[in-house]
């Protein structure tokens, strides 16, 4: 008995119950989104939301790609612990695209993490006009230096943002290319 | 956890203590410097342990590593430490929250959060002096030594021990946590309080403004209760602190039988040191969300000193903070920076996308050309250019 207790507790540890396989093909999002992988992710269970999921390629430490997706009038990218609802900013439709990254901020910040853009530009995303933003992030749990990228559209009055972060160090340059051609293969979906 | 950690100021460590009349016994100089504890004694092994985590918070990224501004700091703390000074190491941490805590081997941090809120040196200096009081007070080992503490003290040391191997952050983090175990009793913290309120009078700045601190920090709380329903009271400081009106009208009471407001606040000074740095701290505090302890905070520093950074932060806040007539308050806020030698560029950035959304289109296209002729190489020229073309 106890040690099919010690194999559950292991498993559970060894984070495996909370990883699934996506890709390659095509894949939906949130029912919100498309995208053809040419490989294969693993989407973290515990990330995924009503209008969120969360993906990495070598684990959630190295790199993690996030989608929000379809964020209507007046609802947050996420929920955040011990906030009061006017303590959490909320999407707005008549923002722009500098709004909306000041907003995703807040989510990258809330657990002391430092934050610096890098860059914001215009960008053709899901099949439209969008944009990309670039930041660098120092991750306060571990205070390893953190490099982003990150594209956003609205379509519908809903946005859409998907955000890929890694260690500057290796990790990134070694899958920001995978995730570049993920966001080229987004479609967003009626 | 950050939420807890807001205004745990002074609730951390502090470990060795002992009598209870310092400086009512012995006005002016300190008692004599503290010996380093046997290894092998219960202070010993904490001393010990947080040697390690002095050694973390050396290499932490999070480290503010401005010589010019450690020094000040540390100098400050060396005048109100007295024959102590050896014994106390300055660390700045960039985090915007208000805290400032005092290990007792003489690791001394203090936030960049409450580094902005200070209005000038004395303020900073009755803050530290605070913590010098719980350090000379040696009010941790009363602590520890008080039996209902050692149950606390064996999980404080497993979970520290533990996150040992977590890394740096993790390891802090789990300190400033768990410092809420080591929350002072009501008497050590009005004790420490009387300590820095005579160390500050005796280095020769007013003692009320140990008052104004207790009293600047109820009316940012206050006001974010009143804007958010946030009323702060799951914080740790307001479990483990006497109450800070209660407080601050017992400082405001010594101080009339001290010095009062006599002596040289340093409010230049003060200004001068942190001048530097006060963007990248006001932009961390925009981050934190709390509209109502950020806009009392601008307008407490406006009514100080009237420039055009502040009158732009303020700006800032009522943008982001978007309830109605909030973008007319900006654009007032603006118009009042605009004029100013120190107003940031930024400034027109903000006034074009709120002139862009109310359908201004002249004058958002004005302030965006305004904004890019003063930052041609800025990260986002590309975007605002962007906006122009659209016609706006």
């Amino acid at each position: 008995m106890s040690r099919w207790l010690l194999v559950l507790v292991v498993a559970l540890l060894s984070g495996c119950a909370g990883m699934s396989k996506v890709g390659p093909g095509e894949v939906t999002v949130r029912d919100s989104l498309s995208v053809t992988l040419d490989g294969a992710w693993n989407q973290y269970s515990i990330g995924l939301t009503r209008k969120s999921e969360v993906w990495t390629l070598d684990g959630l430490p190295l790199d993690r790609l996030v989608f929000h997706v379809g964020i209507a009038d007046g609802e947050a990218l996420a929920e955040l612990p011990q906030r009061k609802d006017r303590q959490v900013p909320k999407y707005q439709t008549t923002m722009q695209a500098h709004e909306i990254v000041e907003m995703y901020e807040v989510f990258a910040t809330h657990d002391g993490s430092s934050f610096q853009r890098q860059k914001l530009a215009p960008a053709p995303f899901a099949g439209g006009d969008g944009f990309r933003f670039e930041f660098t992030r120092v991750r306060k749990s571990d205070e390893l230096e953190m490099r982003g990228v990150g594209y956003g559209t609205v379509r519908g009055g809903k946005l859409y943002l998907v955000i890929f972060e890694a260690p500057r160090s290796h990790y990134y340059a070694r899958n920001v290319g995978r995730f570049e051609a993920v966001v080229s293969s987004v479609r967003i979906r009626g | 956890m950050l939420r807890r950690q807001f205004l745990t100021g002074c609730a951390c460590c502090g470990l060795l203590g002992r009598s209870s009349t310092l400086l009512a016994a012995t006005p002016g100089p300190l008692p004599a410097r503290l010996e380093r504890p046997e290894p092998g004694s219960d202070e010993g092994g904490l001393w010990s342990l947080l040697s390690r985590e002095e050694e973390r918070l050396k290499r932490s990224r999070f480290l503010l590593r401005d010589g010019a501004l450690n020094a000040y700091v540390a100098r400050l703390a060396c005048r109100l430490a007295g024959d102590h000074c050896p014994d106390i190491r300055v660390y700045i941490v960039r985090s915007p929250f208000f805290n400032a805590s005092m290990a007792p081997n003489g690791m001394l941090q203090v936030w960049t959060g409450l580094l902005l809120r200070m209005e000038n040196e004395a303020q900073l200096a009755a803050v530290l002096g605070h913590e010098i009081g719980h350090y000379v007070g040696r009010h941790s080992l009363e602590q520890l030594r008080d039996a209902k503490s050692r149950t606390a003290l064996g999980q404080f040391l497993g979970m520290a021990l533990g996150a040992a191997g977590v890394g740096a952050a993790g390891s802090l983090a789990q300190l400033a946590l768990l410092a809420g175990m080591f929350a002072y009793s009501r008497e050590h913290e009005r004790e420490a309080d009387r300590i820095g309120q005579e160390l500050i009078a005796t280095a020769g700045y007013p003692p009320i403004e140990a008052a104004k601190v207790w009293q600047q920090l109820v009316a940012e709380v206050k006001a974010e209760a009143e804007w958010s329903g946030d009323a702060g009271s799951r914080s740790i400081f307001f479990a483990s602190h006497p109450d800070p009106e209660e407080r601050s009208q017992a400082m405001a009471n010594r101080a009339a039988t001290m010095n009062g407001d006599g002596g040289d606040p340093a409010s230049a000074a003060y200004a001068g040191q942190i001048r530097g740095h006060r963007r990248q701290w006001l932009d961390d505090e925009l981050r934190r969300r709390k509209a109502g302890e950020t806009i009392t905070l601008l307008e407490r520093l406006l009514r100080q000193s009237d420039d055009g950074e502040t009158r732009f932060f303020l700006g800032e806040a009522f943008r982001l903070r978007a309830a109605d007539g909030d973008a007319a308050r900006a654009l007032r806020e603006y118009a009042a920076a605009e004029p100013r030698s120190d107003c940031p560029p930024e400034m027109y950035r903000s006034r074009g996308m709120l002139q862009r959304q109310a359908g201004d289109t002249a004058a958002a296209s004005a302030s965006f050309q305004r904004y890019l002729s003063l930052r041609p190489d800025a990260d986002d020229a590309e975007m605002i250019r962007s906006y122009l073309q659209e016609g706006i």
